[in-house]
């Protein structure tokens, strides 16, 4: 029987994730191509796509990085396929150099990108907002609020991408596409065979000479689509009154949620906006001279805001605007906070809301796991570099290797800059550098970085933090993994193989948890100049239990000879061990048998797990 | 869905206990019960031991509960429900387990969790409406340790806080869980409705 999202079950309700509704939207409109860089929040889109995959009837890549990705999807477009394209907010960075190239040479088959954005930060090293990028680029934008649009939307995007020729934008926030709501089904469209490619020079190869028109038929194509926006069924006005909210995204569903806590329902005209670029200008003209006074609900940027005074100013309209100012440009709203900025529009007083006192407690930071493999390449590179070598990190769950004892970030950028950041770091007063990257991120932006330190001989110590999969956003696949949850890897490339094709001949490969192998690497490399990489190979063991459905055979114990010294608690910050009156000691069942406090310290015994 | 009227939960345990799974089975419960759910989950931590929290929200559009808008706080550890507390409407409900995971800076001696005393006592300055129960111990005497949110899910629906009782979280264990499963979990909820009429 076909799993739920991929059956063809219309008038069916099911509770879905928004990352998921997504994947069940794209299916109904009759995806043929999926491509990805996994990224939080918008990993469960890939990696749903990826476990129905054997059952689906698309073709799905992880592809290395977002650039990669898009640049697979764009391929595929031009090639008449129903395209959907996932990343991050921060990915789209990567990726914008092939985007803004998409916007001019159109998407025949229909081309869909998610862009996660992640007000708030939960994580994510910014909170951009990628709604700008549909304007640099000259993309359409579509903004759910709820499970059920999130899957409307990635069908109807597909469905008009396919329909005007230009890629879509369908903009989450992490909200979105980490909540729960019920899903009704809609029929599933047979994907079929693409058409495939038809030459057309004119048309797809930007030389100037076509890129000028191509710049005239993409401004052409937006008039189109705001045409659409004008009778899209996610553009809405309601209520009645004098005083007006525009709103769009999640915002939407706060001011629902606002409206109906504070009784002011029936005195506010709403404008929602679900298909939020182009601006359907005439709807958002007749709504702004139907209202004398208007908030403007949007998280993070002004865009909307900026749109609407544009457009009042263009017609000579003088109603008041508010939106940034009442609320702010940074975070996520809530409820509340919208409530009270309606009620002052409204000229009502605040809501009275009465909370308890935050209390002071211990925090709970994440931590590298029990038996984290970091965590031997860290203590060791500490112990041979101290505080004498400046960290250069990258992004990964290695990241949290910037928390006390072992300290192991200084700075970090973006994916990738681990080592280019590092080599303009080290060249720039000649300090010592070392520069930590995981093996994802390796092949993600790495591989450019290497070529560079290689060809302007910089000097660096790379080491890459080679765990076997993509740990930090769920154990995707990447380019050297040996298995993934659908089976082995049948060709997998060789980060020892990459780095000395690109020209670096100072290579050692080390298991970090055979701490005197790892510590006489690095002294043996500290004593060396120019690009060295050592590999730090051990699978992350949360993957080792799940895909190679092993667990170490032994765990860690604490003798009674233990002095009390407690360097192990110090200097590791196990999450495993703990203290206890006076002593150290291992708790059985979080310890993954790594073995690496019994070699800092000799009153650590191992046992057989379970004895 | 203005006719229903609103009800936030706030949830909050400790990443691998298994809040996530918590907070579907009773979003699906809600759904099951006819009335509109929204759920919320903020993940992408949860595998390294931090804070997870998720909602569940019946009647409303938004996932999300700012401070102050929760009418009932489920906390998984006892500290996190005490962190939680902003979250909570004053004399709003609460559930907590009584069984600390200390920290890492706990663990490690450098810092101290409050006493059950203390959690109980700031708890009791904010609402007069709370419910402990040593959840994991019920969780590990009905056969897995992280049954004990269910005990806890469980009493949550007997205190009769919510449109429907325990015999619809029951339905939502036996039409969702694997088959290997549901026996310990629907243990787990009968001793913690038991725990809560103890």
């Amino acid at each position: 029987m076909a799993h739920p999202l991929l059956a063809d079950t219309p008038g069916q309700t099911h509770l879905l994730l928004g990352n998921e509704a997504i994947v069940r939207g794209a299916v109904e409109a009759g995806l043929q191509v999926a491509t990805c860089y996994p990224g939080t929040p918008s990993s469960e889109v890939p990696d749903t796509l990826f476990r129905l995959s054997p059952d689906g009837k698309y073709t799905f890549e992880y592809s290395v990085n977002e650039k990669v990705a898009l640049e697979v999807a764009g391929g595929a477009t031009l090639s008449g396929a129903m395209t959907l394209c996932t990343m991050k907010h921060v990915g789209v960075n990567v990726a914008a150099d092939p985007l803004m190239t998409l916007c001019y040479t159109g998407t025949p088959g229909g081309l869909v990108l998610l862009s996660a954005d992640d007000p708030g930060c939960h994580s994510s090293q910014n909170e951009q907002d990628n709604r700008y990028y549909a304007r640099i680029a000259g993309m359409p934008v579509l903004e759910p609020a709820t499970a059920q649009e999130a899957k409307d939307m990635t069908r109807d995007g597909l469905l008009l991408s396919k329909k005007h020729g230009a890629p879509f934008l369908l903009r989450t926030t992490t909200r979105v596409n980490h909540l729960r709501g019920s899903v009704e089904f809609g029929p599933v469209t047979e994907p079929g065979t693409p058409e495939g490619f038809k030459r057309n020079p004119s048309k797809f190869v930007p030389i100037p000479a076509f890129s000028r028109p191509m710049h005239v038929a993409l401004l052409e194509r937006l008039e189109a689509l705001r045409a659409e926006a004008e009778t899209s069924p996610y553009n809405t006005v309601t209520g009645s009154g004098t005083i007006g909210v525009a709103c769009s995204g999640i915002s939407r569903a706060y001011v629902a949620d606002a409206l109906a806590a504070s009784g002011l329902g029936d005195t506010v005209r709403v404008l929602e906006l679900g298909f939020s670029n182009p601006l359907p200008e005439t709807m958002c003209l007749d709504f702004l001279k139907s209202v004398s006074k208007l908030l403007v609900v949007e998280e993070l940027e002004p865009i909307l805001e900026n749109d609407l005074r544009v457009l009042a100013q263009k017609n000579g309209l003088s109603l008041e605007i508010m939106g940034k100012g009442t609320l702010p440009a940074n975070n996520e709203f809530n409820v509340t906070m919208v409530e009270n900025a309606i009620r002052e529009l409204a000229g009502a007083p605040a809501a009275a809301v009465e909370t308890c006192p935050a209390a002071e407690l211990p925090m709970r930071p994440p931590n590298l796991c029990a038996g984290c493999p970091h965590r031997g390449t860290y203590f060791a590179a500490k112990k041979v570099f101290g505080d004498d070598a400046v960290y250069s990190s990258d992004i990964g769950c290695y990241t949290l290797g910037i928390l006390p004892p072992l300290q192991a970030a200084d700075f970090l950028l973006c994916m990738g800059s681990s080592i280019s950041a590092g080599c303009g770091a080290a060249r720039a007063a000649g300090q010592t550098v070392v520069a930590f990257i995981g093996d994802s991120t390796f092949f993600h932006s790495g591989l450019t970085g290497v070529a560079n330190a290689v060809f302007n001989q910089h000097d660096i110590l790379i080491v890459v933090l080679d765990n076997r999969t993509t740990a930090m956003t769920g154990h995707q696949p990447n380019p050297s993994v040996d298995r993934t949850i659908l089976g082995e890897n049948d060709s997998p490339l060789s980060i020892e193989a990459a780095v000395r094709g690109l020209g670096v001949t100072e290579v050692r490969e080390v298991n970090p948890f055979n701490q005197k192998k790892t510590l006489a690497a690095f002294e043996e490399l500290k004593e060396l100049s120019g690009v060295r990489v050592l590999i730090a190979k051990e699978p992350c063991p949360l993957f080792t239990r799940r895909v190679y459905k092993k667990t170490a055979p032994q765990v860690a114990y604490v003798a009674d000879s233990c002095a009390g010294r407690f360097d192990c608690l110090d200097k590791l910050a196990c999450p495993a061990m703990y203290k206890s009156g006076g002593k150290a000691a291992v708790n059985p069942i979080l310890c993954n048998g790594c073995m690496l406090c019994l070699q800092i310290c000799g009153h650590i015994k191992a046992k057989k797990r379970g004895s | 869905m203005n006719d229903v009227k609103p009800i936030r939960i706030f949830m909050t345990g400790v990443g691998g206990q298994g809040t996530l799974t918590a907070t579907t089975l009773l979003a699906k419960t809600v759904l099951a019960s006819g009335l509109p759910v929204t759920s919320g989950e903020i993940h992408g931590m949860a595998q390294r031991g931090g804070v997870v929290e998720s909602t569940v929200l019946i009647g409303c559009k938004s996932p999300k509960i700012g401070h102050g808008e929760a009418d009932i706080l489920m906390g998984f550890e006892p500290m996190e429900t005490v962190r939680a507390l902003p979250y909570l409407k004053r004399g709003g409900l609460v559930l907590s387990s009584t069984e600390f995971m200390p920290p890492l800076s706990v663990a490690m001696g450098k810092q101290e969790c409050p006493t059950m005393d203390e959690v109980r006592e700031r708890i009791a300055a904010c609402t007069d409406k709370a419910y402990y129960m040593a959840s994991q111990t019920i969780g590990i005497e009905a056969g897995a340790v992280q049954s004990g949110n269910i005990a806890l899910l469980g009493a949550l629906c007997a205190t009769g806080a919510l449109p429907f009782g325990p015999e619809a979280l029951e339905a939502t264990i036996k039409a969702n869980l694997p088959a290997k499963i549901q026996a310990v979990n629907l243990k787990a909820l009968a001793m913690g409705v038991a725990a809560l009429e103890a």
